[in-house]
């Protein structure tokens, strides 16, 4: 067992180093491949920090006054559960509720964030509308609401989100497929790789074969080879990441407050999630890779 | 240890490589391959340790029917089959010790192991002294050394040799003989390919004679002609 072992990390190694060249593309390109994964799902997440208070079709908020009593509170609750022609469903977003949503949007802002306290909150009722409510009529509606006691404001998701969600979806797309391309390169070139690999060894799989090597030997450590490249990549990848991530974080802390960017950062560790997704994407490009190759080209 | 049962080989409609072949190979035996260039006798080695085969026949190998094998066993089937060629098929990066260690690596076998049998099977062949050396270091009979020592160490029950001596001047070609005479007369069943006349005179072994891969000749204590 031990034996063996050496035995495959030797032959793995030896590889690398004969094969210097194409190793490392492959390696490069797998990175980088991975980065923009990683990096659209980054983005993707801050974008969606921004929006954290109108996840689930959420259009209209009407904030309260942290002032506002209980009466209050069940006037507007009231009125707007008599709206349910136009409103399908709506919730209550107490303090608690409203802080932690203050911890996403306001990230990048630990300053801002540190004013806020129970007593100072806005709390949010979150209405849905009902299907096929258009949003010009819901403002007509929400006049009612507006001049209720205790309400603060209300707003709409249309003035907020359209031209976020507009440059979330459009970077996303793009940038996702961009790496989608990049990292089906980078499974060719490990494909490559590992097939140069096997071909500068075909003497030596030949005498195995007729030694009576089991084709799962011969195959593991160009196997691991590729698996290697693929995982070294993402873990490149992750070093990218996190750089590019605490740059971003302090770069965005020294804006203005209040200049949009606030909650465009990333800071609950779901870096780390998407570390570990990068890594996990590529071993299985590494895999997928040296597994064809393996595949198809040890019957020599 | 092996039987051949009407065996038929083409490698298309107009080759046939090997023609209604059946033939017994007792356990211990030597046998020589004889035979003009073109005449079978490689492919007929090649279905014995499954590197071919035959779409018609059955090929026993130590009590086993190869020729529906599930791949699965077949490395299984190798381990006990060595292999020998005009080539030598030496790793030529490796050296010596290496080469002949590779053939217990591949396949498992515990360094101790290794360490203990891989010196007493190069003592066995002459190349005690010469671990060290790379294959373009020795001469083609040493290389050839190297390379039955390679298909020994692992004890196995059958050695098939693919004209081990077409490389080799005379006196050189019939020291390789005495090795193989000596792993015969361990035990092991010998069959070997060839060409050269006075190897096989000089022997007096059984010889099967292939023309246009059919046996013509079956002999014991044969001679070339
Ligand atoms: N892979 C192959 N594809 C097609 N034909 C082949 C193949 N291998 C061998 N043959 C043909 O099969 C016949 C037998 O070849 P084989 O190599 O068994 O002969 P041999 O007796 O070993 O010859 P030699 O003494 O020259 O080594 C020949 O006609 C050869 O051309
Ligand atoms: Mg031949």
């Amino acid at each position: 067992m031990l034996s063996r072992l050496r035995y495959i990390l030797r032959e793995t190694l030896d590889s690398f180093r004969r094969n210097a060249t194409l190793t490392l593309a492959s390696i490069i390109t797998a990175a980088i491949s991975l980065l923009g994964v990683g990096l659209t799902l980054l983005s993707q997440h801050a974008f969606d920090n921004l929006l954290a208070r109108w996840e689930g079709g959420v259009e209209m908020i009407v904030f309260m006054n942290p002032t506002a009593t209980g009466d209050q509170l069940t006037l507007v609750n009231d009125a707007l559960t008599t709206s349910d022609q136009f409103i399908e469903s709506f919730e209550y977003c107490d303090e608690i509720c409203s802080l932690e949503e203050a911890d996403r949007i306001f990230a990048g802002e630990p300053g801002v964030r540190d004013l806020l306290t129970e007593d100072t909150i806005l709390t949010q009722f979150k209405a849905v509308p009902t299907e096929g409510t258009d949003v010009d009529l819901l403002r007509q509606v929400s006049d009612q609401f507006a001049e209720l006691p205790g309400v603060y404001d209300v707003s709409f998701a249309e003035d907020q989100i359209s031209l976020i969600s507009q440059l979330q979806s459009f970077f996303g797309f793009r940038l996702l497929l961009l790496s989608v391309f990049l990292l089906l390169a980078a499974i060719l070139l490990i494909w490559n790789t590992i097939r140069t690999a096997i071909f500068a060894r075909r003497r030596e799989i030949e005498v195995m074969k007729l030694v009576g090597a089991t084709d799962w030997f011969i195959r593991i450590p160009f196997m691991l080879e590729g698996l290697l490249h693929g995982i070294i990549g993402g873990v490149l990848a992750s070093a990218g990441l996190w750089a590019w991530n605490s740059q971003w974080t302090s770069g965005v802390e020294s804006f203005p407050d209040n200049s949009g960017f606030s909650a465009l950062v990333v800071v609950d560790g779901y870096d780390q999630t998407v570390m570990l997704i990068m890594l996990v994407i590529g071993a299985l490009a590494g895999a997928i890779g040296s597994g064809i190759a393996a595949s198809r080209f040890l019957d020599i | 240890m092996i039987r051949l049962e009407n065996v038929t080989k083409s490698y298309s409609t107009e080759i046939v490589a090997v023609r209604d072949a059946s033939f017994d190979v007792a356990k211990g035996e030597f046998v020589f391959l004889v035979g003009p260039s073109g005449s079978g006798k490689s492919t007929l080695l090649r279905m014995l340790n499954r590197q071919d085969r035959p779409e018609r026949g059955a090929v026993w190998v130590a009590g086993r029917n190869i020729v529906d094998m599930p791949p699965s066993r077949v490395p299984h089937l190798r381990r006990n089959i060595g292999n020998i060629f005009q080539d030598y098929k030496l790793l030529l990066e490796k050296n010596v010790f290496e080469n002949v260690a590779f053939a217990q690596e591949v396949i498992g076998r515990p360094t101790h192991v290794i360490k203990q049998q891989v010196p007493a099977v190069l003592e066995l062949v002459g190349l005690a002294g010469k671990e060290d050396r790379l294959p373009h270091q020795l001469s083609g009979g040493e290389q050839q050394r190297v390379s039955v020592a390679r298909a020994f160490v692992n004890r196995p029950l059958i050695m098939l040799a693919d004209e081990p001596t077409g490389n080799l001047d005379p006196a050189t070609g019939e020291g390789i003989m005495r090795l193989l005479d000596r792993i015969n007369k361990t035990g092991t069943t010998v069959v070997m390919a060839t060409h050269d006349q006075r190897i096989v005179n000089t022997m007096r072994k059984r010889v099967i004679q292939l023309d246009r891969g059919v046996i013509v000749r079956d002999q014991a204590r044969g001679v070339y002609e």
